[in-house]
């Protein structure tokens, strides 16, 4: 294109920022075309904030990215610091999802086959958002616990911020799943009521222990009640029925007013 | 043009991941965009930040580069438009502020573009006889590959005093290059 180069006069001159308007302009031309004037040039400008940009910007590359569901959380308007945090619950991870998926196909395979199998996708369905509540806040679960202990929200925020998140994913997951039951009765939804009682038990029971202590009795007594209602009446199916239903009801009423009352106790760190 | 082949491999290595191609391109063309953006904006600490944005998305837009076309003019289109929403986010230069922008924006005409390709000396000299208003409206819209909405965000002028000036300059070259 051109024999022309910049002498190593002007182009100084250019680096210190001495060169007049004009000879700036063709000096600026002829660079954005021509490598080698570029090269002169480099060692010309300042080192050491070269080197201190470079830093910044591999600081920047190597900065976590935000992945999808934290993207698609931002998308719906939740703020940066609420969807990080959001994304870290260890119950909404790939791998937790899919074990929950997993656990549901093989209730609804059962169901297909046997009365008994549909028995155990109703007493399944209403533990799932539990084990996920118990495994989305506290001390050994959490990777960032140590980072929500010292962040500017407080412990009963974070918790119900994730539980309701762990509870829609989960009761989406189920709802889906219960879709794919056989005769599509009333059993499709009579998970429903059961879920929530025990969901809003367990974050009771957590402002007095862990949330896996916590979730961990509340699904023992879950697994009581229902064998003792099973030998009482010799029928599984009756603790899903209006009593069992309006005793759900109940719970999760109970459960919120206790944790209402009790919520500063998420707050005083080590539990518990 | 003997660097450009290499600038295009370069980039094909960056898009694929490859830091150490990364850290070659940025020192090849970090010092020069940084005394050009220098020359733009006074602040020292703007310029850092908007060569370190420029990388970023160097890094992050590599694959979508075509291989036609020079990588430098690339990186400085971008450096320069950081630079002018860098500056609009931070409007730290309140003069001329009256006059209603004008409406749509004008990409540089062909026309304008050959300009640039006119000997070097000639067109020094030509420039040298400007005025310094029209020579930066000229450096915006010509040299910088600026719209002229663009070049009034860079200059803090109106958008149809780019224009009138650029249209000014024109004539002004016209008669000084024939």
């Amino acid at each position: 294109m051109t024999l022309w180069h910049i002498d190593p006069e002007l182009l100084g001159r250019y680096a210190r920022g001495d060169s007049g308007e004009a000879q700036a302009f063709s000096v600026e031309a002829h660079l954005q075309a021509c490598a080698r004037c570029r090269t002169a040039l480099a060692p010309l400008a300042d080192r050491e904030r070269h080197e201190l940009v470079w830093l910044e910007v591999v600081d920047a590359l190597d900065a976590a990215q935000a992945g999808p569901f934290e993207r698609w959380l931002a998308r719906l308007g939740v703020p940066g610091h609420s969807a990080r945090l959001l994304a870290a619950t260890p119950s909404l991870r790939g791998s937790w999802l899919a074990a929950v998926a997993a656990a549901l196909g093989f209730a609804v395979v059962a169901a297909q086959g046997s009365h008994a199998g549909l028995l155990v996708f109703l007493l399944l369905a209403p533990v799932l958002p539990v084990a996920g509540v118990a495994a989305a806040y506290g001390p050994g679960v959490d990777p960032t616990y140590e980072v929500g202990v010292a962040a500017p929200m407080t412990g009963w925020r974070l918790l119900l911020l994730r539980a309701v998140v762990v509870l829609a994913a989960t009761t989406a997951l189920a709802a889906g799943a219960a879709a794919l039951l056989p005769g599509l009765g009333w059993e499709a939804i009579a998970w429903l009521l059961p879920s929530l009682g025990l969901t809003l038990a367990t974050l009771a029971l957590a402002t007095v222990t862990s949330p896996l202590r916590a979730a961990t009795l509340v699904a023992l007594v879950w697994t009581g009640v229902a064998w003792a209602v099973w030998r009482l009446t010799h029928d599984g199916f009756a603790l899903f029925g209006q009593v069992g239903q309006l005793a759900s009801a109940l719970l999760a009423v109970v459960a919120v007013v206790v944790l209402v009352a009790r919520r500063d106790r998420f707050d005083q760190g080590e539990p518990l | 043009m003997d660097g450009n082949e290499g600038d295009a491999e370069l980039l094909g290595r960056v898009a694929e991941g490859d830091r150490e191609a990364f850290r070659e391109l940025y020192d090849r063309h970090a010092p020069w965009l940084s005394l050009r953006l220098g020359r733009r904006c006074p602040d020292p600490g703007v310029v850092d930040e908007v060569v370190q944005d420029t990388f970023l998305a160097v890094w992050r837009g590599a694959a979508r580069h075509r291989r036609e076309g020079a990588v430098a003019a690339w990186i400085w289109g971008i450096g320069v438009r950081r630079l002018i929403d860098r500056l609009r986010r931070q409007p730290s230069r309140p003069r001329e502020l009256s006059g209603a922008a004008g409406a749509g924006d004008v990409a540089p005409s062909a026309e304008e573009q050959v300009l640039l390709d006119v000997e070097h000396g000639d067109l020094g000299r030509a420039l040298g006889r400007l005025s310094p208003e029209l020579r930066a409206v000229v450096q915006a819209c010509v040299l910088d590959g600026l719209t002229s909405r663009e070049a009034g965000k860079l200059l803090a002028l109106p958008t149809g005093t780019v224009k009138t000036r650029m249209l000014r300059a024109r004539r002004r070259l016209r008669e000084e290059l024939a």
